[in-house]
């Protein structure tokens, strides 16, 4: 294999690696599945393997074509009991097959002398041995967009492809890209295979943009409302009179509260493990364990959740008494962070309604509180430590 | 690297940096103003630099021995008060395994029951932090149910226990005391201040006395005549103490001109006024006026001995030395701390013996009068001033009433004692301050019956208007106990 040319499936990998660290670009995930099925068919087309028109895919002939990977998905589309066209093979190839086409193309240009061997990168990461093959093929690309011949079938392909998982802007420049729009739109549609990767991803991202819609709007809901209780009362701490300690002797609960060491010791540490919590969710919601107990929208739930049970934590434990101090000020940063990051989740779970009303920058509006938010997050931990620290050293 | 690692980074250092100065101040010394959690009662507030006169445990000692540690701090500089007291609740009394009982319900052991530190929003009069009906946990059931034990108690509520009692001194209801009192008129026919009577008597025997033509001290000190003049007219030359005695305590008892003037001191601290004066000196530590000298109060920090106390022996920087030593507090309370209402004019002075006692003059009763309203302007204060005790106090002076009729200041505030035939003054004048009842037996009996005592006591706006007329309050305590002790036998059980 070693000397013959790049197949479409490899080429698109290639051109999906970062050029400096050989990470992947950060391309839609249906985008990428699909464009690697479309490749996929596009390499069985061009080795004549395949035909298709606008109502159905056929195997004009079986014979290996030499490469293994191509051949599997052969034999699948020949073993396959029903005829369907083009874009279901996309949609098929691209949730059953892409993970494993990606894999045999990674080591398919392992073999062929461009990635570096497995031991030497870093996890996600396949930098270039040679760059030389990536530079050609985006040159290549760049030069075939911006000319005005009529391109090589296999340049429409690729354009297709290129276009389908929107890295343009990795091969031209934004005034180019402007400027070869047109052609783009124009070429993309000349092939049918690339037409219908095309159509697949975008009825995939149609499908998938009104599930997110409607999830989101659903835990928009409720972000809305936690945040706006979080809010409420978070600034309650500052502008409510504060409940005085009763004047009655006797183990009542706010007496408990406030005036038992034991109960206020394990307030704390609730308080703080809330506060973690609540940390972690925010953070840790998009790394691959997290993510598989919930999606981001469920994490940014539990991370309103958790600050509005922060908010009636800290009245347990404090009574919204501010104290003296460090203590004020670790009142104060808190405090900061819950209405900051209440007002964040307002502007996030009622971005629509607020829209509706005439706000038309939410978006814009919503980055404040969230950097406040970050910045007197920064500051509790110090405050945290030297609260426990005073607490026991005194 | 990307922003947000730079951020996260920059976090996590400044973390390390604030933390590290907190541990440093910790452990090893400088102001720790900043790590005070809450106001200091008033009572303390003038040594809160000083935080191991109370906080004497050892870094992240365990809770139990932190608390007993604490404990023992309170007692260190309260319990010869609260013996002196006859306390009925007193910690050795609570100690006993048979009171175990009441551990549960308010334990009495430890002082820090009732009394938190830091803790402004539950501090009550007198530094209590518990809310004041705390009577109810031990007094509300079984044998101990005053209900039940005092009929006449039967309908009061927890919450009224503190208008008549006190926790700890509890000596004027004492119901034997009670009774012997009753019945007293208002005022005494002839009201007089007893030990105040023979304090104003006393006179230095007439042969110690010297003259102004004996005085020793180096010209330049006899400059103003006005000087020697006070001098020559004061106790001090009544009762033969010299310029030297004060001014050059080194100085051989010779008095001989030379000497003197070698070892002249022009202005003599309070360590000379303890050679004659100790009671009162020790005494004055113990008030909120003299406090800042209480023996019992920590020595400020150097870095020297807190990093001795880490097992480390380092030499630092000058600069470093200066950071890290705690902040000396002054020795010394000044008026401008003070969190009672003062003159504006008297915020700059600080308290000393010759704050009130004009150092020649030696006059006493500018002491017990002028000297406290040169700087306290409080509505009682001001309202003495013109008030029944005011215009005794101004006869005596003019000599038109006895010894002792005179209600000054001092009277009431600064306690008179009786000691191998001599009169002294305790200078504590927080000695009979709190609760006021303690005021009862030494100074109020000499001249008022105990039911006017009681009431006057009782009523706010009498003492605010420092009593000038009759108290509208009446505490029943008299009547409750004398039918107790008419009662039959069997219905007190």
């Amino acid at each position: 294999m070693i000397g013959t040319p790049l197949t479409f499936t490899e080429e698109i990998l290639l051109l999906l690696l970062g050029e400096e660290d050989g990470a992947f670009l950060p391309v839609n995930s249906n985008a990428f599945e699909c464009a690697l099925a479309g490749a996929t068919l596009m390499d069985l087309a061009f080795a004549l393997r395949i035909d298709t028109d606008l109502e159905s895919l056929i195997v004009l002939n079986g014979n290996p074509t030499g490469i293994a990977m191509l051949d599997r998905i052969l034999a699948k589309i020949a073993a396959h009991p029903k005829v369907m066209d083009a874009r279901s093979w996309v949609r098929l190839l691209a949730g059953e097959e892409a993970g494993r086409i990606r894999e045999e193309a990674l080591a398919s240009l392992v073999d062929r002398g461009i990635l570096e061997q497995r031991e030497r990168r870093r996890v996600g990461h396949y930098p270039m041995r040679d760059g030389t093959a990536q530079r050609d093929i985006k040159l290549h690309i760049r030069e075939v967009v911006l000319a005005d011949d009529i391109p090589d079938p296999r340049d429409v392909v690729r354009i297709a492809l290129v276009d389908a998982c929107s890295i343009f802007p990795e091969i031209l420049s934004e005034r180019e890209i402007r400027q070869a729009t047109p052609r783009i739109q124009q070429l993309r549609i000349m092939d049918l295979i690339g037409r219908e990767v095309a159509g697949a991803i975008a009825a995939i991202q149609r499908t998938l943009l009104m599930v997110i819609q409607a999830r989101l709007a659903r835990f928009r809901k409720y972000v809305l409302a936690f945040a706006a209780i979080s809010g409420v009362a978070a600034l309650g701490t500052v502008l409510i009179p504060r409940i005085p300690i009763p004047d009655r002797f006797g183990p009542t609960l706010f007496e408990r509260l406030w005036g038992n060491g034991a109960w206020q010791e394990w307030s704390g540490y609730a308080l703080l493990a809330l506060s973690v919590a609540g940390f972690a969710a925010a953070t840790l919601r998009r790394a691959r364990f997290v993510s598989r107990l919930g999606d981001q929208n469920w994490w940014r739930l539990v991370h309103v959740g958790l600050g509005l049970s922060c908010v009636l934590l800290l009245f347990a434990h404090t009574g919204f008494r501010l104290g003296s101090n460090l203590n004020a000020a670790l009142m104060g940063f808190y405090i900061a962070a819950l209405i900051s990051g209440a007002c964040a989740g307002v502007l996030m779970g009622g971005a629509t309604q607020l829209r509706r009303l005439g706000f038309a920058q939410v978006g814009k509006f919503s980055r404040i509180p969230m950097r406040v938010h970050v910045i007197a997050l920064s500051a509790l931990p110090a405050l945290l430590i030297i609260h426990v620290l005073i607490v026991y050293l005194y | 690297m990307s922003r947000n690692v730079l951020l996260t980074l920059a976090a996590t250092v400044g973390t390390l940096i604030a933390v590290s100065i907190v541990v440093v101040l910790m452990v090893v010394g400088g102001d720790r103003r900043v790590l005070l959690v809450g106001a200091t009662t008033d009572a303390h507030h003038q040594l809160e630099l000083a935080c191991e006169t109370c906080h004497s445990a050892p870094a992240f000692a365990d809770a139990e021995a932190a608390e007993e540690a604490l404990n023992k701090t309170c007692r260190d500089c309260h319990e010869d008060a609260l013996d002196d007291n006859d306390d009925s609740h007193s910690r050795k009394r609570f100690r006993s395994p048979r009171m175990a009982a009441y551990w549960e319900k308010l334990d009495a052991r430890f002082c820090t029951t009732c009394h938190v530190e830091h803790r402004p929003e539950i501090t009550r009069e007198s530094a209590v932090t518990v809310a004041m009906d705390f009577c109810v946990a031990c007094h509300s059931e079984g044998d101990q149910d005053i209900r039940t034990v005092r009929p006449s108690h039967a309908g009061v509520t927890f919450d009224t226990c503190a208008n008549c009692h006190n926790y700890h001194d509890n000596r004027a209801l004492y119901e034997d005391f009670l009774v012997r009192h009753a019945g007293q008129p208002w005022l005494k026919a002839e009201p007089v201040h007893a030990l105040s009577a023979q304090h104003r008597a006393w006179e230095p025997p007439a042969e110690s006395a010297i003259g102004r033509s004996e005085a020793v001290a180096p010209a330049s000190a006899l400059a103003d005549p006005s000087t020697i003049d006070h001098w020559a007219g004061s106790g001090h030359a009544a009762a033969g103490v010299n310029c030297a005695h004060c001014h050059a305590p080194d100085a051989a008892e010779n008095n001989l001109q030379k000497e003197v003037g070698e070892s002249w001191i022009h202005v003599p601290t309070a360590s000379v006024c303890r050679d004659c004066h100790r009671q009162e000196v020790r005494t004055f530590a113990l008030g909120r006026h003299g406090m800042r000298q209480h023996p019992q109060i920590a020595k400020p920090r150097t870095p020297e001995t807190g990093l001795a106390s880490l097992g480390v022996d380092a030499v630092l920087p000058e600069a470093v030395t200066a950071w890290l030593s705690d902040p000396a507090p002054p020795t010394q309370m000044r008026a401008a701390e003070a969190r009672l209402p003062m003159r504006d004019d008297a915020r700059a002075g600080s308290l000393d013996c010759g704050t009130c006692h004009e150092p020649h003059a030696v006059d006493i009763e500018h002491a017990a009068v002028e000297a406290c309203a040169s700087c306290h302007d409080d509505p009682h204060t001001r309202a003495y001033f013109g008030g029944p005790h005011h215009a005794l106090w101004l006869a005596e002076r003019a000599g038109e009433a006895a010894p002792g009729t005179g209600v000054s200041c001092a009277t009431c505030h600064m306690v008179k004692s009786k000691r191998r035939g001599k009169v002294t003054t305790s200078h504590n004048q927080n000695e009979n301050l709190r609760p006021n009842e303690k005021m009862i037996r030494p100074v109020c009996l000499d001249c008022h019956g105990l039911d006017f005592a009681l009431d006057a006591l009782a009523d706010v706006d009498l003492i605010v208007g420092n009593f000038e007329g009759k108290p509208d309050v009446h505490v029943e305590s008299i009547e409750w106990a004398i039918r107790r002790a008419e009662a039959p036998a069997d219905a007190l059980r």
